[in-house]
């Protein structure tokens, strides 16, 4: 290990790493998840107080909950960074099945707990577990691994593509037993983008965009009561009061942010009048306090963890590591279509469904799993560097 | 160590989903600028008609205190439970413990929310008790909130409720000097803006759209102590009678102020749950009754004013009755011939009979009518009553007769209080006022000095050991003053056994400081005569009140000599001062 560091050190001497505890890591990537999640902190404490001294009598009861989280995201990414990437290979079927037992076990009353009309948590001792956030990371892996086995067949094969995706089909069909809509969205679309990444002929590839798209849109219209929640997004003034309110709430935040923001801890929205202010619409206080300028930096933000898990990708599919590279984009897309629906959702160019921000949004499943493929992507880049390091800077200069 | 690289199968599939990504980010941003900057106006346009408030700050009504300042009435703050029954309703799961807090049915709750639901604002309790407001507050129930507001407390409870009166829920006046005062005590309330979270509570105030005016206290001429002596003796009084009901006034005739008043039956202004309007009335101000033998003085002071009566003109009474027209008008007592003075004396019928019908009807009229009888006090308490005095153009001699002793008019114990004080100031009538005076009161002359002193001197013998009202005496000080019991009038005559047991006093002689009338209604047991019901009433209460007032004896045994004791009308108060 430590012969290990100190290799690392010399190989590393010529760029300027400042700290030594991730000398040889993507520190880039590192600043920005770090400063999500710190923002992620201070912002669902500023969201909380409100709500937490009504429901809890202790204005940081979500403020400490969710700093633990962090801390166990944080110890899980310190492992996570020191596992060489092929042990995620060698268990990607594993972490499949992993993912099949979680989503049955939270439908098997008893052991799922319901809250709110959904089955979505697995009570385990003081941990409620959230099944669909560890499902997300089990399904990108597993998927990166079936791209990299079939390789070929993907590509060329009708059957290569109709297994991966008969398997998200029966994942989503769980996750919308759940129900979690959101989740299910974010998942599907995510592994449509993997495969889509991996080499599916394009005219299959749309073909079935469309038939997904279609079934989705069917689900809706049959259910005219969702339909109607779901679309009350295009004119959430019609009934501001009704299914409009939320939607209405989040807007007058953001009219209020102006350019710099009603300055923290100032929300108005907070105090009760936007509902989920901390966990679904922290967005929507992040733009009330800290302005145009606030959230324009989130989005920048998340735009740039999206383009550096990118050129992580690219690098290591220039080096020929398949696994890593689809592992990569995989993080890259969960994390940039979550948190772009979730901002869309919260501007009202969307329809409002349960998404949290990663990283920022109050939930430690959420916030857990995100540190985890934060990690793996350290870990990527980390082992990219390891092998071209010199091509890794080339690299990284052309995108960049 | 081996490097290979390779190009990317798909790099156009990459930048295809970097170039997706891309315009997200850009509608992203875009409409972040939208909401943010262009369309701010409108989006806060609505998030102040969902969050700013005006609000109402209640102003602080006047506090009433006795002519020493001891509170009688008092504002204190409360706080009042109000729902928005809608979203009360919406919360159902909470709905249980909310009406266990209020200490409602579930149901009753339910069906008042419901029947409410167009509402935005519903009182489920107004000026509940800290515990609920706590109890409430703590279930959080969502449309529930609390609202500040004043709630009137009396001190004095039923001791002062007939002359102050009560508020309403809504600190309006509503019955006695709350009422009439209502638009001096009550304050003016002011307005703010304000920003509510959505629970109503308010977070910051941003603006004083209007500050409260508090209304202004009111001194009233009341003192709390003679007034807690008085409705212990009435009230001790109209039980051991078992009488129907009784009123106590006592006036200071310096000023005319209301010095204590009473009534019996009286409430709680605090918990009038229940009661009826009728314990409301301050029975000395609004009930009238036939004032009878407590007349008299007032016919003997016309007789000496516009007849030829002196107090030793002999009238003869024999045979202790008179015939006047068809009817028959008697004495106790055959007194025989006997002086104006025992006519007071001995509460003869027969002689101010004579007196009264030797006068001009239209003089006598005159008289009755200046010691305020048939007319207003001028108190300008809610509801007081004139009494009734008819014109002398439609007297007839029985009338005249019946008068004399005070049957055909009716009067308030107030009112009777004021014509005694005429006669106690030495022919001067003050108006009476509830509230405190200060300095010289101007008032108007009505009799000339030397027939009120006259008068005075005449009742003395009253409260003599002689007299009907000898119970009335108090030790160490000289009274005087008439007794009377009255046939109560009721449909098809006037009744034979239920009566009207009354004392009209003044006291100290010797230098007049109070009048007092005390009136029981309807003595069961125990006797019936003014001298019996009434006088020790007033008795007991005028020394309470004389020692609470620090009012000089003018009678003290031991140091007056027994010459000085015949001679009623030596003023020996000087001598005793200190």
């Amino acid at each position: 290990m430590s012969t290990n560091r100190k290799k690392q050190a010399t190989v590393n001497s010529k760029m300027h790493i400042k700290h030594k505890l991730f000398a040889g890591y993507d520190l880039w990537l590192l600043d920005t998840a770090l400063l999500l999640m710190c923002i992620g902190l201070i912002m669902v404490a500023s969201a909380s107080i409100s709500i937490a001294a009504k429901e809890y009598a202790d204005p940081l009861h979500f403020f400490w909950r969710q700093g633990v989280a962090l801390m166990i995201g944080l110890s899980f990414a310190f492992v996570i960074v020191k596992v060489p990437l092929q042990f995620w290979q060698n268990i990607s079927v594993l972490l499949l099945i992993l993912a099949f037992v979680m989503l049955f076990l939270v439908l098997v009353p008893g052991i799922g707990k319901e809250v709110n009309g959904s089955m979505r948590w697995i009570q385990i001792g003081p941990f409620s577990l959230q099944t669909s956030e560890p499902v997300k990371f089990c399904v990108i892996a597993y998927l990166a691994g079936y791209i990299v086995r079939h390789k070929q067949t993907v590509q060329t094969d009708f059957a290569g593509f109709v297994r991966p995706i008969v398997m998200l089909t029966i994942i989503s069909g769980l996750l919308l037993m759940q129900p979690d809509f959101g989740a299910t969205v974010v998942l599907f679309t995510t592994a449509l983008g993997m495969l889509f990444m991996g080499g599916i002929p394009l005219l299959r590839f749309f073909a079935w965009v469309s038939v997904a798209f279609t079934i989705l849109l069917t689900l809706a219209i049959m259910s005219p009561y969702r339909m109607q929640r779901l679309m009350s997004f295009i004119d959430p003034w019609k009934d501001p009061f009704d299914t409009g309110f939320q939607l209405t709430q989040a807007l007058i935040a953001f009219g209020r942010g102006e350019w710099l923001g009603v300055g923290l801890g100032s929300s108005i929205q907070k105090l009760f009048y936007l509902p989920e202010a901390h966990t679904d619409f922290v967005f929507s206080v992040i733009a009330e306090e800290t302005g145009l300028f606030g959230s324009v930096f989130i989005i920048c933000l998340f735009s740039f963890l999206v383009w550096r898990a990118f050129v992580i990708g690219h690098v290591a599919e220039s080096v020929e590591k398949y696994f890593a590279a689809y592992f990569a984009y995989g993080i890259g897309l969960i994390i940039g279509i979550q948190a772009y629906i979730n901002m869309g959702v919260n501007m009202g160019i969307l329809p409002t469904k349960g998404l949290t921000l990663p990283l920022l949004s109050y939930g430690g499943n959420s916030l857990i799993t995100y540190c985890m493929l934060i990690a793996i992507l350290l870990r990527i880049e980390y082992e990219n560097r390891q092998d071209t390091r010199n091509i890794v800077q080339k690299v990284v200069v052309a995108y960049a | 160590m081996i490097i290979r690289t390779v190009q990317p199968q798909y790099p156009l599939r990459r930048w295809f989903i970097l170039g997706l990504f891309m315009c997200g980010m850009t509608v992203l941003i875009s409409r972040a600028a939208y909401l943010q900057l262009w369309n701010k106006d409108i989006l806060q346009e609505q998030g102040d008609a969902r969050s700013i408030r005006v609000v109402e700050i209640p102003a602080h009504r006047g506090v009433i205190t006795d002519r020493n300042g001891e509170q009688l009435a008092m504002s204190t703050p409360v706080e009042s439970i109000w729902a928005n029954p809608r979203k009360a309703l919406d919360d159902a799961e909470k709905l249980p413990a909310l009406a266990k807090a209020l200490d409602m049915s579930i149901k009753d709750l339910k069906d008042l929310l419901r029947g409410r639901v167009s509402r935005d604002f519903i009182y489920l309790k107004r000026h509940a008790i800290p515990d609920v407001v706590e109890a409430v507050q703590a279930i959080a129930i969502k449309g529930v909130s609390t609202l500040s507001e004043y709630k009137r407390y009396y001190p004095a409870a039923e001791v002062t409720s007939h002359i102050i009166g009560f508020t309403n829920i809504d600190d309006q006046g509503q019955e006695g000097l709350e009422l009439a005062y209502n638009d001096w005590l009550a304050g003016e309330s002011g307005a703010k803006r304000v920003l509510k979270d959505r629970l109503n509570r308010v977070i910051e105030n941003i603006e004083s759209i209007k500050t409260p005016r508090p209304g202004k206290d009111l001194i009233l001429s009341i003192d709390r102590r003679v007034q807690y002596l008085a409705y212990r003796e009435l009230a001790a009084a109209v039980k051991h009678h078992r009488a129907k009901s009784g009123s106590l006034v006592m006036l200071d005739i310096n000023t005319g102020e209301v010095i204590a008043m009473v009534g019996q039956p009286s409430y709680n202004p605090n918990n009038r749950g229940g009661l009826k309007s009728q314990f409301y009335r301050n029975r000395a101000l609004t009930d009238v009754f036939e004032p009878g033998s407590t007349m008299k003085p007032f016919t003997i002071a016309a007789g000496l004013e516009y007849g030829n009566f002196q107090p030793h003109t002999r009238i003869d009474t024999a045979p202790g009755y008179i015939k006047v027209g068809e009817h028959t008008i008697r004495d106790m007592h055959n007194y025989g011939d006997i002086n104006v003075t025992k006519v007071i004396t001995k509460s003869s019928n027969v002689g101010a009979t004579k007196i009264a019908l030797s006068l001009e009807p239209k003089k006598y009229w005159e008289a009755l009518n200046s010691f305020g009888f048939g007319q207003l006090t001028g108190s300008g308490f809610p509801g007081e009553s004139s009494g009734i005095l008819n014109s002398y153009n439609t007297w007839s001699d029985v009338e005249i007769a019946t008068l004399s002793f005070g049957y055909g008019l009716s009067v308030t114990p107030l009112q009777l209080a004021h014509a005694y004080s005429v006669l106690a100031t030495g022919g001067v009538m003050l108006p009476v006022s509830f509230i405190k005076v200060s300095g010289t009161v101007s008032g108007k002359r009505v009799l000339p000095e030397s027939t009120a002193r006259q008068v005075r001197k005449m009742m003395e013998t009253v409260v003599s050991s002689e007299g009907t009202g000898k119970r009335a005496a108090v030790r160490g000080y000289r009274v005087i003053g008439k007794t009377g019991t009255v046939h109560k009038s009721t449909r098809g005559g006037y009744s034979d056994d239920r009566y009207l047991s009354l004392f009209a006093g003044i006291a100290p002689a010797s230098d007049p400081r109070y009048v007092m009338v005390v009136l029981i209604d309807e003595p069961r047991g125990n006797g019936y005569f003014g001298g019996v019901v009434a006088a020790p009433v007033f008795a007991r209460v005028m020394e309470g009140a004389f020692r609470i007032l620090n009012i000089a004896p003018d009678n003290l045994p031991a140091i007056t000599s027994p010459i000085m004791a015949n001679r009623p009308d030596l003023e020996l108060d000087e001598g005793f001062d200190g």
